[in-house]
């Protein structure tokens, strides 16, 4: 009998946000973001649960991460915000249907590892 | 992926043309697209397409007008079979007479009959269209008669398997009134990518400029009221008004009738079609941007390109452009719609104080280069690839 041993590590960006989410603080996310996906991360959960607000500008940034993250052969988890100003845009935009959203920072990271 | 998508394309001057333009040019070079093919409308006799871009074919496949437009359009998509089929369309698409426009409105429903999953993005939503003024309602009864017909022919656009629109208001609207749960939020995008915005704080020539197909619900006369008002407020101040576009497909012979009725009043340009090569010059030479609309039937493609051009934005106080505003960070001075004193009141407010005129320029072209079309064709494509997995999954293995 032979016994193999590995060791599976992945490394995931959990990204928190809290405040306004909007087309002036959307640039600051987007390139903190790109600058993790250009240094080769690839698996990400968006921490939205204590955003007060978002708007399609955050949305935009959220797209533009989850297309260069699956580009790159990992995903995107979102755990889904508390405020309903803040979870409006996902319902209109209806990428609560596109993006894995989930209820808390545990769960999204198992459904990381289930990518 | 392949994509059809059925739209008006330059050189036709059908309304939506230029946001075809832009985002066909974006789709066509996504990776994951193969194809894209366009099905548009047939051009009068001794015009013709240019050759398409590489990754685009273009297909006159309807007329603007015809009866048989679904019929035809569904032919044309089993012919060059897609993997999904788009509609770029707004009520008027099809035509400007109500029967066989309505009738065109069909066509999503048939193509997905016939087996593609459609996508449908609709410009403008009859709730919200001022009937007579778009020149669909000669009177009251023709007028809800209209819009009863409206209701069905929306019923058939909500048919496609999502549809999109460019207002929030208009998904809480068609999920509140029909119920449907597949209507999506899809922002308009800025056309292209924004130079740095140029601000001259004192220009020798306040060149106030309106841009769009008018004659239906976008009306000069007010505007050029506002402007005998101007010149006689700015005796020493050279002013030129600017009539950028053509007529309405809806009101033909409408611009050249304004040109015979305000003969006398010196300083005002008539540009005629603008070719895509113009626009950026027609708009940085502007000072102001002026909306000169009497109700709205969608959202409004020249805001985003004043934002483009950080231009600031005079508008009329009307419900779509202050949900627009408020929910993609434009800003603007407001008059009352059909009001010319306030129209001139709106627009000295930013002439009399270059520094608002320059901040609210930034802020459009801020909120202009937020979200760019080629990320607004990546948020079509999610969805449609969701739509398509979700179709293979149905599939028997």
């Amino acid at each position: 009998m032979e016994i193999q041993i590995s060791e599976r590590v992945i490394r995931v960006q959990v990204v928190t946000l809290s405040g306004r989410f909007d087309a002036f603080s959307a640039p600051d996310v987007r390139q903190q973001t790109q600058t993790l996906l250009a240094a080769g991360e690839k698996y990400f959960v968006l921490n939205l649960r204590d955003l007060a607000f978002m708007d399609s500008a955050a949305m935009a940034v959220l797209v533009s991460l989850l297309k260069g993250a699956r580009t790159a052969g990992g995903g995107v988890t979102l755990v889904k915000p508390k405020d309903e100003n803040a979870l409006r845009i996902l319902l209109l935009t209806k990428f609560d249907r596109v993006f894995k959203m989930v209820e808390d920072v545990d769960t999204a990271m198992r459904e990381v590892i289930n990518v | 992926m392949r994509i059809a998508i059925v739209s008006t394309y330059p050189p036709s001057r059908g309304s939506l043309n230029e946001y075809a333009y832009y985002f066909v040019d974006h789709m066509r070079q996504k990776p994951e697209i193969d194809e894209v093919i366009l099905l548009v409308d047939e051009l009068p006799e001794g015009a013709a397409y240019p050759t398409p871009p590489e990754h685009v074919k273009i297909i006159p496949a309807w007329k603007f007008g015809a009866l048989d437009n679904a019929m035809r359009i569904r032919r044309a998509v089993q012919e060059v079979n897609p993997d999904a089929v788009l509609f770029n369309v707004q009520f008027a698409t099809f035509a400007d007479t109500r029967v066989a426009g309505a009738v065109g409105l069909t066509a999503p429903a048939l193509v997905k009959q016939a087996g593609y999953p459609v996508v449908v993005l609709l410009h403008n939503i009859m709730e919200t269209v001022d009937l007579s003024k778009a020149g669909f309602g000669a009177n009251v009864i023709m007028e809800r008669v209209t819009r009863t017909a409206g209701d069905m022919f929306t019923r058939a656009i909500l048919s496609a398997d999502l549809v999109a629109v460019t207002i929030p208001k208009y998904v809480e609207i068609l999920e509140a009134k029909y119920g449907a749960t597949n209507v999506i939020l899809a922002p308009h995008g800025s056309f292209q990518d924004a130079p740095p915005p140029q601000f001259d704080p004192n220009p020798s020539v306040l060149r106030i400029m309106a841009f769009g197909k008018f004659g239906t619900y976008k009306r000069v006369e007010v505007m050029i009221e506002a402007f005998k008002l101007l010149r006689e407020q700015l005796p020493g101040t050279t002013l030129e008004l600017v009539i950028a576009g053509t007529d309405s497909p809806n009101a033909a012979g409408y611009l050249e009738s304004m040109k015979q009725t305000y003969a006398d009043v010196p300083g005002i340009v008539y540009t005629g079609y603008v070719a895509e090569e113009d626009v950026a010059r027609i708009f940085t030479e502007a000072t102001i941007v002026v909306f000169p609309y009497n109700s709205t039937t969608g959202s409004s493609g020249v805001l985003h390109q004043a934002g483009n051009y950080a231009r600031p934005a005079v508008l009329p106080d009307l419900g779509d452009f202050a949900e627009l505003i408020r929910e993609e960070g434009y800003t603007g001075e407001f008059f009352v719609p059909e009001n010319a004193a306030s129209l001139a009141e709106a627009i000295r407010r930013y002439w009399d104080n270059p520094e608002k005129r320059q901040a609210d320029s930034m802020q459009n072209y801020l909120s202009s280069v937020g979200i760019p079309i080629s990320e607004v064709v990546d948020w079509y494509l999610l969805h449609i690839e969701r739509l398509l997995e979700a179709r293979a999954a149905k599939q028997p293995s």
